[in-house]
């Protein structure tokens, strides 16, 4: 489980976070939802380690994060940023080998293993096709997938490296991998939004692997997750089941307009369809 | 003005300075030339090069220099005048507050020039060559300032003096010499030597020593350590400006050389450090000059 | 970046021997390629030299002419050319890679300023003409470069804690400026002379003419390179971003200020040993990205290699071409550089 206690954080003088408290069990997919600025990103870089909280903790199967060296935290959390910029031009499949970086040691080399790890994410994430590509041709959606591959390439341990210091096979259900997304489907088309999150619902399913993600786009969490936090101002303003939460209250409490949620009859989720400002 | 620009200004201005004043190094040659719109004697004279404001007061037209350059330090009385600049900077403005009648210039001034001729005031140009275009220059100076005779005296006594010096080192040997006028510091790096033009050259010559790079028509080389090895100077002959040299300072740049120890001038310690402005602008001390480098290459024969 | 660099990953094969292989080949490879540069270099010059009398032990070193010219003027300029030219690619990939930005050089950040202004003040001022048997100049602009990283690595740093890349680039590029005018001063200060030699002196020259600069540089670039081999995945993984790289177990603050101070170290050093030459820094490492990829892995061992061998071949042009003149071995980087440089801006786009 990632829980967030009591957390807040300021950049400079600006509060950003209040006494936000969340918690993700272990094959939870979680949703962060709340207009701009009202601290999602930020929640999202504090459950990485990205940033300290200046006050409360936050925890990973009940370990304060802050204690947890940074290549073990690597291998159970990992992030997709809203978008990657490459400075210099990498293959794909270079791109998901770094995601074997907290697996290597200082001068090591990628081995066998790492390169059948890299194309098993790129098979999950259905790009074995661009493998070869340069990550610079490649599209929006493509981009976002190639980092998800990277980012699943971080979890998996070296099977066959009795040298790697995580040990054999990490199988305990209660050992917790996290992915934590932010705002994947920003700059993505229709098609791609309904691709990510087909994809994101896989991984959560088959993989075993704990999803947070963060979106202002309340007809997409409600399609996928399982639970919602809602953040305004960097306070918790509802947590708990899409169902319970994803309500025209909550939708006017946090955007100040008045909304129509209803189960779609095809989909079977909630919709929500804005009406007017309130 | 932008520090680009500003940058970008002072820096070629600071090579062509590098270039055209310090080493003898101008590329453009030829006498030097006055205007001749008027002959009478002028009364107020800025000069802002060092050599002809040395020259000025060696031909008697000291008292009416009433403006000096930057890096006037010759005769000591320059230090009672205001100075009004140099190549880089002349301040037009305080040169026009001095009122002169006559203001003398390097070659490169172009734009003070036709400044300064816009406000009706005569100018002198200066383009340094071989030691015949100093003498030229020293009476064309004379003849503009109404003080031909002065200067004909002046003129003729380096003529005479570098002639005796030819007269009392004929039928000696002429030490192959390498002519060196600008060096980095603590090292033989680069080493500007005198080619086979200017005046270095031709003092050298006038002093008894064959310039190891006669053949290379430039008035500056600037050398690789293989070629000083590979011309195996017998004496070499490094000038400075720095008249205050301290005798340790002198001694280890002397050292310097000690390295290349295959040149004969460093086997047999014919290495030797000459200091002084006198070396390296051609003016009135040019003989002075001449004759101390013939006492180093030499010794003698006086 | 278009196709070229689609087609080299291509060839690529992506197999788990071939990174390890690729790895061997590229230091070997270029390594090979250094090293027979340097041994070929002094055998090339404008005098003929008979090599059975250059080390013929029979001759005394004083009188062996051949010798002096190998060991005296062509043996230290291959080496400190290898030396400054292996510096100053390393720093520029280093550099590139740190500020994820494909145009900085290891003089964008102010260290070769600083260590200009160094040198400037020893050749006006005329101080003490040795320290502990160096010559001043170099130990100047060591000093000056040091000076220089510490003044931005300062700047970089008081605001936060962490090292704000962008702070780093403009703290550089204004103390480049700063210093640019401090030097125009002290020039406009100096006689003709020595605004001649010290305007000679940011061209660059590797004509050290002795063994000791070498080895007072030695000292540093050897540390830099020790840091240097602990940093070419962790700047692959910058390259993704700062955020990206510590999310994958990078310890970011601790990478930028090693990559920092390695390579501004390096280039304090060579600049102290050659002058600021200009060029190397940028365009050895975009030829080397176009011939072995991306990964710095690859990249920083063939900068290496080939920084020095393209530096040592330019500064065999300088003491060659126009010989008995010595051609600036800056002017020569820059006439090949400054072109491949625009190509470079052009096919950015």
């Amino acid at each position: 489980m990632l829980a967030a206690e009591d957390v807040s954080f300021g950049y400079d003088a600006r509060p950003v976070l209040n006494g936000v408290s969340v918690s993700v069990p272990a094959g939870g997919l979680v949703g962060v939802l709340g207009p701009n600025g009202s601290g999602k990103t930020t929640l999202l870089k504090l459950l990485a380690g990205l940033l300290p909280p200046s006050r409360g903790r936050i925890t990973l199967d009940g370990a304060d994060i802050a204690s947890v060296d940074r290549r073990t935290m690597a291998r159970r959390v990992a992030v997709v940023p809203q978008e990657t910029e490459l400075a210099f031009d990498y293959s794909v499949l270079d791109i998901v080998l770094m995601g074997r970086y907290p697996h290597l040691r200082t001068f090591e080399l990628e081995g066998p293993n790492d390169l059948d790890i890299a194309r098993r994410t790129l098979a999950a994430t259905g790009t074995t096709h661009l493998e070869q590509r340069t990550f610079r041709t490649l599209s929006g959606g493509e981009k976002q997938r190639v980092v998800i591959a990277s980012a699943l390439a971080q979890f998996e341990t070296d099977v066959a490296n009795p040298s790697d210091p995580h040990g054999p096979p990490d199988r305990d259900p209660s050992h917790t991998r996290v992915l934590l997304l932010d705002e994947p489907t920003s700059s993505l088309d229709l098609s791609f939004q309904l691709a990510t999150a087909a994809l994101v619902q896989t991984l959560n399913r088959t993989h075993a692997t704990t999803v947070v993600v963060c979106t202002h786009d309340l007809n997409f969490a409600a399609g996928l997750c399982h639970d919602l936090v809602v953040l305004r101002d960097g306070r918790v303003i509802a947590a708990g089941p899409t169902e319970t939460v994803l309500t025209p209250d909550t939708i006017g409490a946090v955007y100040d307009v008045e909304a129509d949620v209803r189960r779609h009859p095809i989909t079977g989720h909630l919709t929500v369809v804005p009406l007017a400002r309130l | 003005m932008t520090v680009m620009n500003r940058r970008n200004t002072a820096f070629v201005a600071s090579v062509l300075l590098a270039v055209s004043a310090a080493l003898a190094s101008g590329l453009a040659s030829g006498p030097a030339s006055g205007v001749a719109s008027g002959q009478a004697r002028p009364e107020r004279i800025v000069s802002v090069v060092p050599a002809l404001t040395e020259t000025l007061f060696a031909i008697g037209a000291g008292d009416d220099v009433v403006g000096v350059g930057t890096f006037d330090t010759h005769p000591p009385e320059v230090a009672t005048r205001p100075r009004v600049g140099g190549l880089l900077d002349p301040d037009m403005e305080q040169i026009f507050a001095l009122r002169p009648d006559l203001v003398v210039f390097h070659g490169s001034q172009q734009d003070q020039i036709e400044q300064v001729t816009r406000a009706g005031i005569d100018t002198f140009t200066y383009v340094h060559g071989g030691v015949d275009d100093t003498l030229t220059v020293i009476r064309r100076l004379g003849a503009r300032t109404d003080r031909q005779a002065d200067a004909e005296q002046l003129a003729a006594s380096i003529e005479d003096r570098l002639a005796a010096l030819r007269t009392r080192l004929a039928g000696r040997d002429r030490p192959r010499v390498l002519l060196v006028f600008g060096r980095e510091p603590g090292s033989l790096r680069n080493v500007y030597a005198s080619g086979g033009t200017g005046f270095l050259h031709d003092m050298l010559e006038a002093a008894g020593g064959e310039n190891v790079f006669a053949e290379l028509p430039r008035e500056s080389l600037p050398l690789t350590s293989e070629a000083i090895l590979t011309a195996a100077p017998d004496v070499i002959v490094e000038l400075t400006y720095d008249e205050r040299m301290a005798a340790s300072s002198q001694a280890s740049e002397i050292a310097v050389w000690d390295r290349l120890s295959s040149v004969p001038a460093v086997r047999d310690r014919r290495v030797h450090l000459l200091l002084g402005n006198q070396f390296v602008q051609p003016g009135p001390r040019m003989a002075d000059a001449t004759e101390a480098i013939a006492r180093a290459l030499h010794p003698d024969a006086f | 970046m278009p196709d070229t660099t689609a087609t080299l990953s291509d060839r690529r094969p992506a197999t788990a021997g071939s990174l390890r292989r690729r790895v061997w080949a590229v230091q070997i490879g270029f390594g090979l390629l250094a090293v027979v540069t340097c041994v070929v270099a002094p055998l090339i010059g404008p005098t003929s030299i008979s090599l059975s009398r250059v080390f013929d032990g029979t001759i005394p070193f004083a009188e062996n002419v051949d010798a002096q010219i190998f060991f005296i003027a062509r043996l230290p300029r291959a080496i400190a050319g290898a030396l400054v030219g292996a510096s100053l690619a390393a720093a520029g990939v280093v550099l590139q890679a740190l500020l994820r930005n494909p145009l900085a050089t290891p003089f964008t950040l102010g260290v070769s300023a600083g260590a200009s202004l160094g040198a400037m003040l020893v050749i006006t001022l005329g101080v003490p003409l040795t320290v502990l048997g160096s010559a001043a100049v170099p130990l100047a602009s060591f000093a000056g470069a040091l000076g220089a990283l510490a003044i931005v690595y300062f700047l970089a740093t008081m605001r936060r804690q962490g090292l704000s890349t962008l702070v780093l680039l403009l703290a550089g590029v204004t103390l480049n400026s700063l210093f640019s005018a401090i030097i125009l001063f002290v020039q406009y200060l100096a006689d003709p002379a020595q605004t001649l030699q010290s305007v000679r002196w940011v061209m660059g020259n590797l004509d050290v003419g002795s063994y000791r600069p070498i080895l007072w540089g030695l000292a540093p670039i050897g540390l830099s390179f020790v840091a240097f081999a602990r940093l070419p995945r962790a700047l692959n993984l910058l390259t993704m971003g700062a955020d990206s790289a510590a999310t994958r177990g990078i310890d970011v603050l601790r990478t930028q200020r090693l990559a920092f101070l390695s390579a501004s170290l390096a280039t304090g050093a060579a600049v102290a040993v050659g002058g600021p030459i200009g060029f190397i820094g940028i365009i050895v490492p975009h030829l080397v990205r176009l011939l072995v990829g991306a990964d710095h892995r690859l990249v920083l061992p063939a900068s290496i290699g080939l920084g020095a061998a393209f530096l040592v071949i330019c500064d065999v042009a300088a003491r060659t071409l126009l010989s008995p003149m010595e051609l600036p071995v800056g002017v020569i980087t820059a006439m090949l550089g400054g072109p491949f440089f625009l190509w470079l801006l052009v096919r950015n786009r």
